[in-house]
């Protein structure tokens, strides 16, 4: 999907909303996907993928979870007397962590198994996150009752299996370097065994049962339909019904709003003019993004710390006890950055781009790419957006981070201007999420979605994308 | 704080982010370019402090929503007067506040005969009597040569109640002579220390500031 409106493009369809609105995770959707050897398990998920036809969807091949083999077992795997057909060869414990984690919606390393040394590739892993379905496959796809019992949908692929050995003939000889007469060896020794007396009895755990593989187009085509239909079920409709929401007078104990000096007020003045010209609108959003983010550093802890002065006496200070990554929520959080590293020079920055969806308002997550420190301890994060209005995406970007694992003690969440509305659901979602903030404003209005009175869309301004 | 500032000294909210920065800067063992980060910082939030206490007028605005903003406009227009040489370190930080912001300058030096501080310089924008003046030296010691530059703005018309002084470091002596002196103005300050040593250096004070940024100190 490709939509355009206006100078705006949105390549390819964002990942919806995985969470309900009090923050916390639905369950990812997950399939698995049984059946012998070379029945094709890995083109029927390929062909659901395609049919899904969205970009949230991941594979997950058991071949990722094979165990490492210790050198004398190496030795016996290359004379081909290995059985790697056995269901001893796979890591239970580490398929069943990796699987617990993508469920909850967890960020999850997933290992890389090099099949010429039978070891996992050192230092190398495929970092998986912002799936809403999972598609596992594996000949022991069912075997495992713990994993299975977190399966949504479990199907086995039924193929024939003079026609499965037929292709693994042909696949074996022409791709892996084999003669006839050895994959015919390997498949009486382990392939067959162990198909009869562990893989076939798994299809009685499937809850279906696809004859004749990748053909079978009617079957596939039913479960993609059955797969949409959940998925539809889950979704949720929540950034309008949040800009409805009567919030309450006060505001959330962990919201901090700036005091409000005659300077914030004169900023805001100029910066929420209609008139102001961009070159203006930039010089005094930096100065107040400095500001914002001089208060948010009084939340962090700091540490007594004693030096000595160049005239050798003795001064009792503070040291800062803490690390500070940023993340900006782009397109507008990016507007902060500036501000951001006229305070702390060094800071990395990592970026998520959510945008809203043309056609229904909520919010999608098109990006994220964050630095590999935020989960470090000590670290806080910064996570910074222009104006927060209903909260929809700041609930996002911060359920986005909880996914990666930081606590969501050390987040720190900061604008230029926000709605109580906005306040109010973060707050709720995730209470122990400093938010700081320049300015409150009385109006979300629930049609158009801006503050009122506000200062328009401040990523156009700033960035000088409005239309004149 | 056993010493309670006269009402002209605006202190700095003593926050412990703003501790912090000053810890930096009074650590011997900063590097210079550390040293001029954190100093900055600081000054940039002297700066906006010292513009909440400007006067101001009731401004409505109206936003891209179409909506009235009722805000705030800044009366009058300000300039930077630095006494040479450490109160340029400060101008870095205005600009950043205060962009294509004029700024006057003075040099003022001890006189060998007197031992008495003594203009040698002064260029001020013409307009400066008509303006709001932000005086600039990071460090308030004996207050010798502030009270020279502030006696030479009088001399060019400057009102005494539209003189800011902004400095990191002050002192009680400092204060008190400049205070006692000017009652009618202004001293915005990020930090008071305990007092002056047997050499007249602030103590514990973070040294020469002028030398540090600059990059002239052995």
């Amino acid at each position: 999907m490709k939509s355009k409106l206006g100078n705006h493009v949105i390549a390819g369809e964002g990942r919806p909303p995985w969470y309900r609105s009090d923050g916390q995770n639905c369950d990812c959707y997950i399939v698995g996907i049984a059946g012998g050897s070379a029945s094709g398990k890995t083109s029927v998920a390929q062909r659901i993928i395609k049919n899904l036809n969205v970009p949230w969807v991941v594979l997950l091949s058991m071949d990722s979870f094979y165990k490492d083999l210790t050198p004398e077992e190496v030795e016996i795997a290359h004379r081909n007397d290995w059985d790697f057909d056995s269901p001893n060869s796979y890591d239970y414990d580490l398929l069943l962590e990796t699987v617990t984690k993508l469920k909850e919606g967890k960020q999850v390393d997933v290992p890389i198994y090099d099949f010429e040394t039978h070891k996992r590739v050192p230092n190398k892993v495929n970092t998986v996150y912002g799936a809403n379905v999972i598609i596992f496959e594996g000949i022991f796809g069912l075997y495992d009752k713990k994993v299975l019992e977190m399966m949504d949908l479990k199907v086995f692929v039924d193929t024939d299996v003079d026609i499965c050995l037929a292709r693994r003939i042909k696949r074996d000889v022409a791709e892996r370097g084999f003669d006839v007469s050895g994959v015919l060896k390997l498949y009486q020794r382990f392939v067959k065994p162990s198909y009869d007396t562990y893989v076939y009895p798994t299809k009685k755990s499937a809850d279906v049962v696809i004859p004749r593989g990748l053909e079978n187009l009617v079957a596939i085509d039913l479960l993609t339909k059955h797969i949409q239909r959940q998925l539809q079920e889950r979704k949720m409709q929540s950034r309008w019904d949040m800009a409805r929401i009567c919030p309450p007078e006060e505001l959330p104990s962990n919201v901090l709003v700036l005091e409000e000096t005659k300077q914030i007020k004169g900023l805001h003045t100029i910066i929420r003019d209609i008139e102001t010209s961009r070159h203006d609108f930039i010089f005094y959003a930096d100065r107040l993004a400095t500001l914002v983010i001089e208060r948010a550093l009084n939340e962090l802890p700091y540490e007594p710390k004693d030096v000595e002065t160049p005239t050798k006496k003795t001064v009792h200070g503070l040291g800062l006890k803490a690390h500070i990554a940023g993340v900006s929520i782009l397109r507008a959080g990016g507007t902060m950055e500036n501000g951001l590293r006229r305070v702390i020079r060094d800071a990395v920055i990592g970026k998520i781009l959510i945008q809203t969806d043309p056609y229904n308002g909520e919010p999608q997550l098109h990006y994220c790419k964050l630095p590999p420190t935020i989960r470090e301890a000590n670290t806080f994060i910064f996570l910074m957006d222009a104006v927060v209005g209903t909260g929809a995406a700041g609930l996002m970007a911060i359920r986005v981070l909880l996914d990666h694992d930081v606590p969501e003690d050390r987040i720190v969440f900061l604008s230029f201007l926000a709605a109580p509305q906005g306040l109010h659901t973060i707050s709720r979602a995730f209470p122990r999420v400093k938010i700081v903030t320049s300015y409150v404003d009385p109006i979300l209005n629930p049609d158009t979605l801006y503050l009122e009175p506000g200062l328009g869309n401040f990523g156009d301004r700033y960035f000088g994308t409005e239309h004149d | 704080m056993a010493f309670q500032p006269p009402k002209q000294v605006i202190v700095l909210p003593q926050t412990q982010q703003l501790k912090a920065c000053t810890t930096i800067i009074r650590d011997k063992n900063t590097q210079r370019a550390d040293f001029i980060f954190y100093s900055d910082r600081i000054i940039r939030i002297l700066v906006e402090e010292g513009l909440n206490h400007l006067p101001v007028v009731e401004k409505t605005v109206v936003t891209p929503t179409g909506k009235e903003f009722h805000g705030i406009d800044f009366q009058g227009r300000i300039c930077g007067v630095s006494i040479m040489r450490a109160g340029e370190s400060m101008e870095q930080g205005l600009r950043d506040v205060c962009r294509s912001v004029r700024i006057g300058k003075i040099l003022i030096q001890r006189d060998e005969e007197t031992a008495l501080p003594k203009l040698y310089y002064a260029k001020f924008p013409p307009d400066i009597a008509s303006r709001f003046c932000l005086l600039l030296d990071p460090m308030l010691a004996t207050g010798g040569s502030a009270i020279k530059a502030i006696e030479t703005l009088i001399d060019y018309g400057v009102a005494e109640e539209r003189i800011l002084f902004l400095n990191l470091i002050s002192c009680p002596e400092g204060i008190a002579a400049v205070v006692a002196k000017f009652p009618a103005m202004k001293i915005v300050t990020a930090e008071i220390d305990a007092g002056l040593d047997e050499k007249l250096y602030i103590n514990p004070g973070l040294g020469d500031f002028g030398c540090r940024y600059f990059g002239t100190d052995k």
